[in-house]
């Protein structure tokens, strides 16, 4: 679905990442998890065609992305600077239908769905800056789905957020991602975040001293679905898997 | 409230008049120039002169306000465009706008369009370099969210760049607005036989300093309430 093939990105003479190839399967989540500064975000950026990539390439479906494309939907941490502070909840969701060329009759009956899935319902007359930060956040993930994209590419989507609403978001984003089928790549620099909710989870790390971010690890997560705060979190192969990749993040 | 001081002035100022202590052929008193003032209202002379002149003022701004956004934000976009204009723009904008009286008058001869086409100019670069800032000043962001949900460049621009950047346009226009009086009314006084500008040159040459004094005081109250009007003026983004 997704894939990366050698792809390297510089900053002018500062090399960001290298060699990177991973390839993201149809209906997979996948969590990138790295330190900071390892080029995760440059990563999803690429993967977006939002970044020049120096060489190699990224590939949706087989094909080259070099510029956006709707398919490709992408949800950033910084949800404040991302949604429009002049629309409504409802008009911010409306920019995507108005990106589709869905005519402005239809869209009461698209965005009234997208917000009952997200838990905005009553909230479609609000401003943003009337919402609590996840709030925020649920709107630019209902705005990313009323593009209808293939894929999400997710930046450290709870970053700014709370413990709870953090968790709460956790389960909401891998019970959406399954009921609609999408294809999730996540970027975070929580590893347990990433381990409790990918089907994969990919460390990038600078290696040996590399100023480039690299891949250090791959590793299927063979957790049960769906997956609980508790249970999940306290299996002991989830303990496993943090032992295993916690190296990859000193 | 705000009222109180200009009440104390006029009373002051009557007082002093009747007193002698102010000339009465240069400083007149205000109950004779609203006498004045009301007369040349009520003959319809003082509206006729201010649709000329309010009508030449707002006939620029509208002018400026389309021709500086559309400059502005395609400057304010683009970087290198940017700096291939700075040089044009330097030399063009020191240029006086009253200095551009004698070309507008060749060109539009004595009419409204003289005195708006000069305004026009005086009130392009203020709008001109606020959009062209707050253009630029755009958060990154948004043009991402745009370039994302794969909208072509105008859309960007319309949806999300101008209403992003509309609060820093906006004072723009506002300061144009004041411009575009001031100008308006100087190109009258100048040249164009026209509105409240000529309206007071008249009056002096006639003396009647109750008419002149009634008139600038027309011109404040108007200009006034022009840009209270442009303030509460209900702009959806």
């Amino acid at each position: 679905m997704l894939e990366a093939r050698g792809l390297s990105v510089s900053f002018g003479a500062q090399p960001v990442l290298r060699d990177i190839d991973l390839t993201v399967a149809e209906h997979e989540f996948v969590c990138v998890v790295g330190p900071s500064g390892c080029g995760k975000t440059t990563l999803l950026r690429a993967l977006a065609g939002l970044t020049p990539i120096l060489s190699g390439s990224a590939l949706f479906k087989g094909r080259p992305v070099i510029a956006p494309q709707t398919e490709l939907a992408v949800v950033f941490q910084d949800y404040a600077r991302a949604l429009l502070p002049w629309r409504t909840v409802a008009g911010n969701v409306a920019l995507a239908l108005e990106a589709r060329n869905i005519p402005a009759s239809d869209h009461a009956a698209r965005i009234a769905p997208l917000l009952a899935k997200l838990g905005l319902s009553g909230d479609g007359d609000k401003f943003p800056s009337q919402l609590s930060g996840g709030m925020q956040q649920r709107l630019q993930i209902a705005r990313c789905l009323a593009q209808e994209p293939e894929v999400l590419l997710m930046d450290e989507p709870f970053g700014s957020l709370d413990a709870i609403t953090r968790q709460q978001l956790q389960d909401e984003v891998a019970r959406l991602a399954k009921e609609e089928k999408r294809t999730v790549l996540f970027i975070t620099h929580d590893l347990e975040e990433a381990i409790y909710l990918g089907d994969r989870v990919i460390a990038l790390a600078r290696v040996n001293g590399n100023l480039a971010g690299r891949i250090a690890e791959i590793v299927d997560i063979a957790l049960p679905r769906p997956r609980q705060q508790l249970a999940t979190r306290e299996d002991p192969r989830f303990l496993q898997y943090r032992h295993r990749l916690f190296r990859h993040l000193e | 409230m705000g009222a109180a001081f200009p009440l104390a002035v006029l009373a002051l100022w009557e007082l002093l008049s009747r007193g002698g202590v102010l000339a009465e052929d240069g400083f007149s008193r205000p109950s004779r120039f609203f006498v004045a003032g009301a007369k040349a209202l009520a003959d319809g002379t003082l509206l006729a002169q201010t649709a000329q002149t309010f009508g030449a003022a707002a006939q620029a701004l509208v002018i400026a306000t389309v021709a500086g956004v559309t400059v502005g934000a395609i400057l304010g976009l683009f970087r290198p465009l940017e700096r291939a204009a700075q040089l044009t723009i330097d030399a063009l904008r020191p240029i006086p706008s009253v200095a551009l009286i004698p070309l507008s008058l060749l060109i539009f001869g004595f009419s409204r369009e003289m005195s708006a086409a000069v305004a026009a100019f005086a009130c392009f670069w203020p709008i001109l370099i606020v959009t062209t800032a707050a253009v630029r000043g755009v958060d990154p962001r948004l043009i991402e969210v745009g370039r994302l949900l794969a909208f072509p460049l105008p859309k960007i621009v319309l949806k999300l760049a101008l209403p992003a950047a509309l609060p820093g346009i906006l004072v723009g226009i506002r300061v144009a607005a004041g411009i575009a009086i001031v100008v308006t009314v100087t190109t009258e006084i100048v040249t164009n036989p026209r509105g409240l500008g000529y309206a007071m040159t008249m009056a002096a040459e006639s003396l009647q300093p109750d008419l002149v004094w009634a008139t600038l005081l027309w011109v404040g109250v108007v200009g006034w309430a022009a840009n209270w009007a442009l303030e509460k003026l209900p702009i959806r983004r």
